[in-house]
């Protein structure tokens, strides 16, 4: 079996008493999307810092492709392309010799320039100097100047800053079919929730600086607390109902939202909660899944107090 | 490590410090061409080789290498590209260290523009007025190594000035540093002690006694090169934050 693409182990960064990332255990599979989210001052940057050998932990390790960063960073660095939320073009280059540093410092052939500038869409306009490109065109510039070299890993801070809503669409398009075009796993930090669950397969949210939920993406939204919304006539006495058995309930004009704990069998606590909502007279006209989204889950497990990392059990799929 | 360089050489294409490069030398030799032109007889050409290798020392080197510095180190600095390029696998001492061969490299060349353009200035004065055309020989020997000397003696105030632009992130320091250095060394011309500042060395070059230019010299390219890869290897030992 291959190593993770990235995988770190109880990493920690302190800044003097402050402690930025605590004991953070993340695996990014291969050819995974990884979401990387938390809040602002979270420890996303202090993290992918971390990973690319720009700033020493205090304890634990981090592998980048199998390799550990500190004891070989250039090891590592071979392993992985970077797109940062800052840039760092020259503005008197053109895009092509831009890239053409990169590529000269990697070793890279001539030609490695061409094929990145055509996946990113940017052969026309390369020629022209980066200082009159839009943050758009800097941000696929950064992308073409990360997959220099076809490394395994990626990682891309926000890379969706300044995109229109198409350019969005079209890089939200390009990260999913990245695994499969390049085998490179990519860890995509971001704070648009509604960009990560369509773009990523796995996401990690970091909690004031420690880890506190991480899996892959469908399991994760099957398996935490699912919700059953009841269709039903009396909205109020089937929320009584649901609430006296333990459900955490929401309620709606057409009915009953009830949120069950963490690893309930959400087909049995379906039968029962209907069982006794007939039999309390209550109609009840129907019954449905609710897949949780990745903003309902972000807000659940982020808050200022998060509790340790959660632990996922395979759950049977609830139909 | 001949990567590292080459990409830093073409970083300057089309860039600020490759525009001063060019600038700083240009305008001393200008000055040379009117103020030649200005005159009514012919002067030897160990003035106005010595006029404009004064001005260079004295003024022109310090500041060129203050304005330089912080534009090398703004290059990285500006659009914070720090990160992706410490992020490489390219060791990091290559790229201080090619950082500071490049402005090396400038300062020299700035240096051998000084020589070429006063001597361009005074011939192309002295084809407008032919009767003010310079008297004696032009050594260009001699010329060049007091050029050298005063290179060789900049080291110090190179590796200073450098350090401090590419340590801080902000223009501030470093043109605050220069500014002040440079004015304390005009100021303190006659005194014993400037023979020690750093902005002071290169213009010692120029001093009739012995002792100002070994002390000079020997302090800045000495020192400088100590400092120098002191320099590399403190900042590439670094977090950058």
């Amino acid at each position: 079996m291959s190593a993770p693409a990235i995988e770190t182990r109880d990493l920690t960064r302190r800044f003097g008493r402050r402690t930025a990332v605590e004991a953070v255990s993340m695996t990014v599979p291969e050819q995974a999307v990884y979401g990387f989210l938390g809040r602002n001052g979270a420890g996303k940057t202090t993290t992918l810092k971390m990973l690319l050998g720009l700033i020493r932990p205090d304890a634990g390790t981090a592998r980048v492709g199998g390799v550990d960063v500190v004891r070989d960073r250039m090891g590592a660095a071979r392993k992985v392309g970077a797109l940062l939320e800052a840039h760092g073009f020259y503005g008197n280059l053109s895009g092509r010799e831009n890239l053409d540093l990169t590529r000269t410092l990697l070793g890279l052939p001539k030609r490695e320039i061409d094929r990145v500038l055509e996946v990113v869409e940017m052969t026309a306009d390369a020629g022209r100097r980066v200082a009159g490109y839009s943050l758009g065109m800097r941000q696929r510039l950064g992308l073409a100047r990360a997959m220099l070299g076809a490394p395994p890993v990626l990682i891309l801070d926000e890379p969706t800053n300044g995109l229109d809503p198409d350019g969005i669409a079209d890089m939200r398009r390009f990260l999913r079919s990245l695994p499969e075009r390049t085998g490179a796993a990519v860890l995509l930090s971001s704070h648009l929730l509604g960009e990560i669950e369509q773009t990523a397969t796995h996401v990690g949210i970091l909690g004031q600086g420690r880890l506190v939920l991480e899996g892959a993406l469908e399991r994760l939204k099957a398996d935490l607390a699912p919700e059953i919304a009841f269709a039903v006539d009396d909205t109020a006495r089937g929320a009584a109902l649901a609430t006296a058995r333990g459900f955490e309930v929401a309620t709606a004009d057409d009915g009953l939202v009830a949120r069950l704990k963490p690893g309930e069998d959400a087909r049995t606590a379906a039968a029962a909660l209907n069982r006794a909502l007939v039999e309390a007279d209550v109609a009840v006209f129907s019954i449905g899944a609710r897949p949780r989204s990745l903003e309902g889950i972000y807000r659940e497990v982020s808050a200022p107090s998060p509790s340790p990392k959660t632990t996922l059990q395979p759950q049977p799929e609830y139909a | 490590m001949l990567a590292v360089l080459s990409v830093e050489i073409r970083k300057l294409n089309r860039s600020l410090a490759a525009l001063l490069a060019v600038a700083a030398p240009t305008l001393i030799a200008v000055f040379v061409f009117f103020n030649m032109l200005r005159g009514k007889a012919p002067s030897p050409w160990d003035m106005w080789m010595g006029s404009a290798s004064g001005i260079w020392a004295f003024f022109m080197l310090p500041m060129s290498v203050t304005a330089l510095t912080a534009l090398v180190a703004h290059m990285e600095h500006g659009p914070r590209s720090w990160d992706h390029l410490r992020a490489l696998p390219v060791p990091r001492w290559q790229i201080y260290a090619a950082k500071a061969a490049c402005v090396l490299a400038l300062v020299a060349a700035m240096s051998a523009a000084v020589l070429a353009l006063t001597w361009g200035a005074v011939e192309l004065a002295a084809a407008i007025k032919p009767q003010l055309r310079p008297t004696g020989a032009f050594e260009l020997a001699g010329y060049a190594r007091t050029l050298a000397m005063m290179f060789a003696a900049a080291l110090l105030l190179v590796a200073v000035q450098l350090w401090t632009a590419l340590r801080f992130a902000s223009f501030v320091p470093g043109l605050a540093l220069g500014i002040g250095g440079t004015f304390f060394a005009v100021v303190a011309t006659s005194a014993k002690q400037g023979v020690v500042l750093p902005w002071q060395m290169p213009v010692n070059m120029l001093a009739t006694e012995a002792w100002r230019v070994n002390t000079a010299l020997g302090l800045g390219a000495g020192l400088g090169a100590v400092a120098l890869v002191l320099l590399v290897l403190h900042l590439s030992r670094r977090e950058v934050l």
